[in-house]
């Protein structure tokens, strides 16, 4: 047990990390998912196309890649190009989750914008609504509600991706606890540190089940 | 002193979806406190008309003025230009619309439904605007569901709300998309006792309905239109009586069945 509690102190400090990286990452992606999806539903091929290609290439390479493409390849621009453009480990770590999140965030909150009926539109057109505030006070409030258990799903493979950052060697919780599996020569540590995941994801799910419950005074 | 001002004029309006003529050059016109009827067969282009002039959709070629104002300002080739933005919104604000599926605001209530757009468009205090509200709603016999939300409202309540929701802006001309098609038989005739009540107070109206009676009982004008056109226009008792059209007259022979 004395095990125990030398290394809990440890992962709690890889823990530390984790949530630091999570909650940034919804901090960024989550407002940058709604600007993708708007613009992905532009009327201006311009506008669309590359947008596109930019969800495309998010969701259809690693993670893994994109955290060390950031981490290395900003490195090499600033290095030849002369600009000091090159992220330290941690900033490189919430860009590259910040960016490839928006991107599955966006998919999601194009599919509950474009659930909402026509008539939403129409009703708020003929009331002399403006187009923001059409967005914001009537199509936006529904979107949430709609979107509600598809972000749960998001936001909980987040906590579990967060492990991915220790790639470049950012000490979150995963990489510390396979530190402390090396020292105590057993696989314990990753137990325990599966644990916090576990026991953080509890408490999300709870929270999206409260959420979604408050939300259920309409249909 | 009205009857050489319409408050709705509508000339040689044209309409085209694709390559499809859905309004063949319509031509009317509607006096304040007066009703009018929109009736024929489906897919003749009622509701289409109904929605060039509440601006739901855009115009071909022809003229629309409401209250004085004109919404089309020339038709230049195949396109109607129209009328700057600010125009445009004052003629929307002018003119109500109640739709045939309600389109109620699911994730407010009733009451907010109503004082949103007053407070939000006509920066009408919170507390005029509640007032108004509920003065509204109780016109409507709905005072006590002020906090409800629409789901827990039956079709026919729904659609008193959307009624309410359009008078709270106060409109010169309040329009009607098919206000009773969605709703079950029952409920169909408290919602046309509350479009008559409203005729009663002199309310400038156009009613797009498959409600033959009401439609005769109601208007001071009645129009039919079939395939894109006008094909009959006058005072209920013409319309439904005294004219000779025939396809007036196996339109309405297929109702009287």
């Amino acid at each position: 047990m004395s095990e125990l509690s030398s290394l809990l102190p440890i992962l709690f400090e890889g823990f530390r990390t984790t949530l630091a990286i999570f909650g940034l990452t919804l901090l960024f992606s989550i407002p940058l998912g709604l600007l993708v999806a708007i613009l992905k539903m532009s009327r201006f091929k311009v506008v669309r196309y590359p947008v596109t290609f930019y969800i495309s290439v998010m969701r259809g390479t690693p993670l893994l890649l994109q955290i060390v493409a950031i981490y290395f390849g900003s490195y090499y621009l600033s290095e030849y190009s002369g600009f000091s453009i090159s992220f330290d480990r941690f900033p490189a770590v919430i860009a590259a989750f910040s960016i490839n999140y928006a991107a599955y965030f966006a998919e999601i909150f194009r599919g509950g914008i474009q659930s909402i009926p026509k008539g939403q539109y129409e009703a708020a057109y003929m009331l002399g609504l403006t187009k923001s505030q059409t967005f914001f006070r009537i199509i936006l409030p529904q979107v949430v509600k709609r979107v509600l258990p598809a972000s749960a799903n998001e936001v909980i493979t987040l906590v579990k991706d967060t492990s991915l950052a220790q790639v470049i060697a950012v000490t979150e919780l995963f990489a510390l606890a396979k530190k402390q599996q090396a020292a105590y020569a057993s696989i314990f540590p990753l137990f325990v540190a599966g644990l916090f995941y576990y026991v953080a994801n509890l408490l999300l799910s709870t929270l999206f089940a409260y959420a979604e419950r408050k939300l259920n005074y309409y249909r | 002193m009205n009857s050489t001002n319409p408050i709705l004029k509508v000339s040689h309006l044209r309409k085209s979806f694709g390559s499809t003529q859905v309004l063949k050059d319509i031509s009317f016109d509607l006096n304040a406190g007066e009703v009018l009827s929109i009736i024929g067969p489906s897919g003749s282009g009622k509701s289409t008309l109904l929605r060039c002039i509440t601006q739901l959709e855009t115009i071909g070629q022809g003229f629309v003025s409401v209250d004085g104002k004109e919404m089309i300002l020339s038709n230049t080739g195949n396109s109607a230009k129209y009328a700057a933005s600010s125009v445009l919104r004052e003629i929307r604000l002018s003119t109500g619309l109640v739709f045939q599926n309600f389109n109620l605001f699911p994730h407010l209530t009733v009451l907010q439904n109503i004082t949103l757009a007053p407070v939000r468009v006509l920066n009408m205090e919170r507390t005029v605007a509640r007032n108004l509200g509920l003065e509204l709603l109780s016109q409507m016999g709905l005072e006590d569901k002020a906090k409800a939300y629409p789901c827990e409202l039956s079709g026919g309540q729904q659609q008193r709300v959307s009624i309410a929701r359009a008078l709270a802006l106060n409109p010169k001309i309040l329009f009607f998309d098919e206000p009773t098609s969605a709703l079950d038989p029952e409920l169909t005739g408290e919602i046309l006792k509350v479009i008559k009540k409203l005729a009663e107070k002199k309310m400038t109206m156009v009613i797009v309905t498959h409600e033959m009676a009401f439609a005769r009982d109601v208007a001071d004008k009645v129009l039919f239109m079939d395939q894109g056109v006008v094909v009959e226009q006058g005072t209920p008792s013409f319309v439904f009586g005294e004219s000779k059209n025939e396809r007036l007259q196996a339109f309405l022979a297929r109702f009287s069945g």
